[in-house]
């Protein structure tokens, strides 16, 4: 029960392996690597958490950069307005700032709230271009049809849940069962979204 | 969990839920009318395309009924009044009877060619190419002027709506020709090169000043650039005073 998370990575993994055809031809190609890479580091974190009982906050900062820089990257490659571009080149700039500060000011087996913060915020914008570079597009009538954008609103739905959830963790104290029962939904609804993504998604609707 | 972990989970969750369901509804409505908007304008570029394929029809049938009342004025008419003249002076010289057979016969010839233009069939079946055929071989028999048709090997055939179309802006050309430019001959090249077509029509008359908007409506050249702007052709009419007028039509088909 409380390997949900874990299990939903690996489906949506074995999904993205699957229907890799479909999208091998786009930018979303990455995503395959991704997914994997996501379910190995929470299998690491999770061992360590729950089996060795060693710390695993470091694990997990190591994620945050890591896949913040990954989603950076991808958005720069999708977005093809010049200003989008320069606007996510800045944000990842600022994002390794960020996390630079952090890491030299908090220590590193502690979980750093800020550059999970910058990074989720800047993600949200991202995903807002990304929409507003969909709608104008023609292809607004299958958009339903396109992975990327459900890998878009996949992460607009899991961060606008997130940011919340974090911020709020602060002032009322909220606690084990449950953030996790929170937690987990708002994977399932992430996970959710890219495997519908993935499913739909038609060959060619996902052109370079 | 205790009352409080209770009570701070529900506002948390509540708190969550409903940022989600908003953004939910809000991606969802603007995407509809995104999508919404784009269909109703495809729709109307459609219905807008539909009415100017009728209206060209309508002109090119009207074109035809005044080509055959010229016809039958002009040459038909002529020629039966020399086949009476002739007759009537059968009397003095008998040699022209035959002469008055001659000229009936030619008359028949005539007839034939000009039933052929109006027959709604023959035109509907006929290639660009052999309609701009039948069209200046009119001109020839008429002697407006003297015409020229060059058209390479290959050709592919385009969506009967498009000719239709690039046929009554070059009729349109012709006219002006005719009507105002006095001019003596009229050449006509057609390349078919690989999807591309491109018609170049050139008159020796008396051309005119391009840059005069007014005259420009008037004779009925701005209906070539909004039909080429239909279609998606590049239309290029150019003329200088007494240096004859050109058209140069470029077009790239896209196959079905």
């Amino acid at each position: 029960m409380l390997y949900i998370v874990n299990f939903l990575e690996l489906f949506t993994a074995v999904v993205a392996l699957l229907t890799f055809w479909k999208y091998r031809s786009s930018n979303e190609r990455y995503f395959l690597i991704f997914l994997w890479y996501t379910f190995l580091v929470e299998v690491i974190g999770a061992l360590m958490g729950d089996v060795f009982y060693i710390d695993n906050s470091s694990v997990y900062n190591t994620f945050t950069i890591t896949s913040m820089l990954f989603y950076f990257y991808w958005y720069h490659s999708i977005l093809k307005k010049a200003v989008f571009k320069r606007v996510t080149i800045a944000f990842t700039i600022i994002f390794l700032l960020v996390a630079a500060l952090n890491f030299v000011f908090e220590n590193w087996n502690t979980y750093h709230k800020y550059s999970f913060f910058c990074g989720a915020f800047f993600i949200l914008i991202l995903t807002i271009f990304h929409f507003q570079q969909l709608l104008n597009s023609n292809e607004v009538l299958i958009v339903k049809y396109k992975l990327s954008f459900w890998i878009s609103t996949a992460l607009l739905l899991f961060y606008m849940g997130m940011i919340p959830l974090f911020f709020l963790i602060e002032y009322t104290g909220i606690r084990g069962l449950s953030y996790r029962i929170i937690l987990i939904s708002l994977n399932l609804m992430l996970y959710g979204c890219y495997n519908i993504g993935f499913l739909w998604t038609k060959k060619e609707y996902n052109r370079f | 969990m205790d009352q409080e972990g209770v009570q701070s989970f529900l506002i948390v969750f509540s708190i969550i839920a409903f940022c989600l369901a908003l953004t939910v509804i809000l991606l969802f409505a603007i995407f509809q009318k995104r999508k919404n908007k784009l269909l109703r304008e495809q729709q109307e570029a459609e219905n807008h395309f539909k009415e100017e394929i009728i209206e060209t029809q309508i002109e090119i049938r009207e074109e035809t009924l005044r080509n055959i009342s010229w016809e039958l004025h002009d040459n038909i008419g002529q020629l039966l009044t020399l086949a009476k003249i002739q007759l009537n002076h059968a009397d003095e010289s008998p040699e022209k009877v035959q002469e008055a057979a001659e000229t009936v016969g030619q008359c028949l010839t005539e007839l034939r060619s000009l039933s052929k233009l109006i027959n709604p069939d023959t035109f509907s079946n006929l290639s660009l190419v052999d309609a701009l055929k039948l069209e200046m071989q009119r001109f020839d028999r008429m002697k407006y002027l003297s015409t020229s048709l060059d058209c390479n090997e290959e050709t592919f055939s385009m969506d009967a709506k498009i000719e239709l179309i690039i046929f009554r802006m070059l009729q349109e050309f012709f006219t002006n020709t005719i009507k105002h430019s006095k001019a003596s001959q009229l050449e006509v090249r057609l390349k078919y090169d690989e999807n591309l077509l491109q018609i170049e029509a050139r008159d020796n008359g008396i051309g005119f000043d391009t840059s005069n908007q007014k005259y420009f409506k008037g004779i009925g050249l701005m209906n070539i650039k909004s039909r080429a702007q239909i279609i998606g052709a590049q239309v290029e009419i150019v003329s200088k005073l007494g240096e004859g007028a050109q058209l140069f039509l470029t077009y790239k088909n896209t196959p079905s």
